[in-house]
């Protein structure tokens, strides 16, 4: 029919390409999780998962990329490269890109402070798509029939679906842009499955150049410092209490503290609007713009639950929610639910967690019972 | 430092998701009836920019892009004290992405005129991809600094702390160059009496405010339109889907003392194993 858009015959071009992300001779965990992820779409699209890393006296880290499923990894090992810095890292990339004979089809990176410092410079380099914190990522087709931008028309069997939480909705946007390839997106740490390691898989290693100028050397990194705060970490502890803004005043976590302190590994979470309230720090906001946690227990304190807090904590094994207001989201996927003042409530949590600290420290059994 | 510094202040105005004004019946958000606001991430680049201008001296230049009404930010930041703003509003750049935004602040920027610094929000609550920033970086070749939480300027250099997972760095960074600043930065300051002052001035006389206020379009600052708007972007949003409830079955307790509450909540769930000994 003369009305049909024209059919692009687009058999995938380029393969999937991760890039890692290493800390002080480690690979970080959202690297092997986009590995997994990255695995399932270039199996699906039947191309190469590759894959780059960055980094100074880099050892046996390639090899180990490739034991959680790459098959070329192209390693960058210099002096220049030890810590983390945009333009360095941005023209090893850059010329990566420019020397491979086809772009990636996709280009996967961390939404960590690193990846969303890098891929949005890469992406405006080389005039790409990139979607933020996706939550899930596809391959599939896609029909493109707005006539707004002609040269866009067409059939495209093999895109990447970007999927992320949309602002302030209870939607998933589906996004993608099939036009250009690398098709880029960052995914939040914590998300994807990474593969079991296979010390037996076998796979390529190509050490490329690393070609600086004194542009890419404005920045120095003077001091890194790992801080060890009082807390765990959020993304570490078994037990989460996190506060929201039915708290009424950042006094509030005071309690919350005791309440955490019941149990061997904690941290205090947060939501955001608390956060941007001032009533505590941004590192302890779960959430879309915060971290992704799998806490064994999320206790929410006047938490709404909007669909940003959620994406962050779903995955908690049992979450309990307490909330005056009966019509809280957090009802909707929260697996206990307590209607009621947190002032009243929560002391007695303590109290009752406490009776069950000292059954358990005279060795008696289990007193609670089981689902 | 010798000369006086001009610090670029990019800002944008946002839909109030804390206000009830505006959502539809299934909480999603009406744009044309939603209260608008600055964006909060915008409040910390702001006072950063602020804070620049005290200790050092030099001129902050807030810049905006949006519709007519989004003039209210930047009607906002000259309360705060900043000296002048740029409006970039047109039709053709609805639907940009972030990297058809970021091409037309980087038009706008170029218009502005010389800077030393230029300071963003970390991210807007509306669209939450932090990208714009960087990639106006990358279309200005400069180095950036994303994820700052505290800064200062040392002979021509920016020393600056920035946040990463689990630390943090301290950089030292040439100038010009942009810095996205972290919410853990100091909160804006209140409006200063001279500032607001001054807006109300403005705003009695429409002829000095377009002179404080320059609303500018894509001729004026010579962009392609073909590199803004829908046209410009390289993605879509090709579908939204509702998310579907996770899990559903929460068990409710309620209407009984808070004793009986926590004990029926405990005889439901095994947390034995989680609480110290």
């Amino acid at each position: 029919m003369e009305n049909d858009p024209p059919i692009v015959q687009f058999c995938p071009k380029g393969n999937v390409l991760v890039v890692a992300e290493q800390s002080l001779g480690q690979i970080q965990p959202v690297t092997l999780e986009l590995l997994g992820a990255g695995r399932i779409l270039a199996d699906k699209m039947g191309k190469d998962l590759h894959c780059v890393i960055m980094g100074y006296d880099l050892g046996d880290l390639p090899n180990q990329l490739i034991h959680y499923g790459a098959d070329v990894v192209y390693v960058a090992d210099d002096e220049a490269l030890q810590y983390y810095r945009t333009l360095p890292y941005r023209r090893v990339l850059v010329d990566l890109l420019d020397s491979l004979q086809e772009p990636p089809h996709t280009m996967l990176l961390g939404s960590s402070t690193t990846g969303r410092d890098l891929a949005p410079r890469i992406a405006a380099h080389f005039e790409t798509g990139l979607t933020a914190d996706c939550t899930e990522l596809d391959i599939g087709p896609y029909e493109h029939k707005s006539k707004v931008d002609p040269t866009k028309l067409g059939l495209y069997p093999n895109c990447l679906y970007a999927i992320r939480p949309s602002f302030g909705e209870s939607l998933k946007a589906r996004i993608l842009g099939p036009w250009k390839n690398p098709q880029m997106a960052t995914t939040r740490p914590g998300v994807m499955i990474p593969l079991k390691i296979d010390t037996s898989r076998q796979g390529q290693i190509h050490n490329i150049p690393v070609k600086l100028n004194s542009e890419d050397l404005r920045l120095i990194v003077a001091e890194t410092v790992k801080e060890v705060s009082s807390g765990l970490k959020l993304t570490e502890a078994e037990v989460i209490v996190s506060g929201g803004y039915g708290l009424g005043s950042k006094e509030g976590f005071e309690l919350l503290e005791q309440l955490a302190n019941c149990f061997n590994s904690n941290a205090i979470g947060a939501s955001r609007k608390v956060v941007d309230l001032g009533w505590i720090p941004y590192q302890h906001q779960v959430g879309q713009t915060g971290k992704t946690v799998r806490p064994k227990l999320y206790i929410a304190c006047g938490i709404s639950g909007a669909i940003q807090h959620r994406v962050g904590m779903s995955k908690s094994n049992i979450i309990i929610a307490i909330n005056k207001d009966m019509d809280a989201p957090i009802f909707k996927f929260a697996h206990q639910g307590i209607i009621g003042d947190i002032y009243q409530i929560v002391p007695e949590l303590i109290t009752q967690f406490k009776a069950l600290q000292n059954k358990s420290a005279l060795g008696g059994k289990s007193v609670v019972g089981s689902r | 430092m010798v000369k006086s510094l001009n610090i670029f202040v990019l800002v944008k105005q946002v839909p109030d998701q804390g206000s009830k004004a505006g959502l539809n019946p299934d909480g999603t958000i009406d744009r044309a009836k939603a209260k608008r606001m600055l964006n909060p991430f915008d409040r910390y680049a702001l006072q950063a920019a602020l804070h620049t201008k005290k200790q050092y001296g030099g001129k902050v230049t807030a810049i905006s892009m949006g519709p007519p009404p989004a003039i209210e930010v930047l009607l906002e930041t000259i309360e705060h004290g900043a000296d002048r703003g740029f409006l970039l509003s047109d039709r053709r750049l609805a639907a940009s992405d972030t990297l058809a935004t970021a091409y037309a602040l980087y038009k706008t920027v170029l218009y502005a005129g010389q800077f030393d610094l230029i300071f963003c929000g970390l991210q807007t609550t509306d669209g939450d991809t932090a990208q714009v920033g960087p990639q106006l970086a990358e279309r200005l070749q400069l180095p950036q600094v994303t994820y700052c939480e505290d800064f200062s300027l040392e002979n021509d250099k920016i020393l600056a702390k920035r946040i990463i997972e689990g630390g943090y760095q301290k950089v030292v960074s040439s100038l010009p160059g942009l810095i996205t600043v972290a919410n853990s930065y100091h909160p804006l300051e209140y409006k200063s009496f001279k500032g607001a002052w001054r807006v109300q001035q403005l705003q009695r006389n429409p002829e000095n405010l377009q002179k404080i206020i320059q609303t500018i379009d894509l001729d004026i600052i010579g962009a392609d339109p073909d590199r803004c708007g829908l046209k410009g972007s390289p993605t879509i949003v090709a579908a939204t889907e509702k998310v579907g409830d996770l899990g559903g079955n929460c068990h409710m307790h309620e209407g009984k003392s808070p004793y009986d509450l926590v004990q029926e909540v405990l005889a439901c769930t095994n947390l034995q194993e989680l609480v110290s000994n």
